[in-house]
């Protein structure tokens, strides 16, 4: 099959060339959107630093830092995988998503939660929406990477 | 690790705690230009605040 020739005489590629290396450029730009997703969940705000959003990147590492850090103060619930019931669990998954920070609440709680009090209850649930925005802005680095964002 | 000092809350402080904290994280994260963010953390703090305390005090009377 003959190849296009542009204005220059310069064979252009051929259709299924173009087309191959455009599904290539897209399976690579959902990868890397992929990475940036699972790194801001790792670490709150590194997807966002990869892509030198660094106001973003920023705030999401400070506000998840200071809800979790205020939560853990409080003496809230930092749930584990051993959950009595759904709402354990559902705790458990909430927690997890603030990455790194899940560990480090755990380390700052040496004396477990003490939820008797109501303080540990408001702490239970400022653990749970830092976990939750974290998920948030680990989805919209991944949909930043992805260009459907700005 | 000795853990972290105790940190004692009223209902009050932490809901501002969570709104305030939330109201930014929102408005970076929803708007890209600096005074579109600062009017949506305004405004995303003022309806956290009022729908908050709003429903509070539609709560109150079954409080006793």
């Amino acid at each position: 099959m003959d190849e296009p020739i542009n204005n220059e005489g310069v064979s252009a590629p051929a259709p299924q060339v173009a087309e191959a290396e455009g599904e290539q450029s897209s399976s690579r730009v959902t990868t890397r959107a992929y990475i940036f997703g699972v790194a801001g969940w790792l670490l709150p705000g590194l997807g966002h630093a990869l892509q030198f959003m660094w106001g973003r990147a920023l705030v999401v590492f400070l506000a998840v830092g200071i809800l979790t850090g205020a939560g853990a103060a409080m003496k809230g619930n930092v749930f584990t995988r051993d959950g009595n019931d759904a709402f354990d669990k559902l705790g458990y998954v909430a927690d997890l998503g603030t990455g790194v920070f899940y560990v480090a609440a755990r380390a700052l709680e040496p004396g477990g939660a003490d939820v008797s009090h109501a303080g540990g209850d408001y702490g239970t649930r400022l653990l749970a929406t830092a976990g939750v925005l974290n998920l948030l802005a680990a989805l919209h680095a991944y949909e930043a990477a992805r260009g459907r964002k700005a | 690790m000795n853990g972290v000092p105790s940190l004692q809350l009223t209902h009050f402080q932490a809901f501002l705690l969570f709104s305030v904290v939330i109201s930014i994280a929102f408005g970076f994260l929803g708007r890209r230009r600096p005074k579109d963010r600062v009017k949506y953390i305004l405004w995303s703090l003022l309806l956290f605040l009022v729908v908050g305390i709003g429903i509070a005090w539609a709560m109150f009377p079954f409080s006793r």
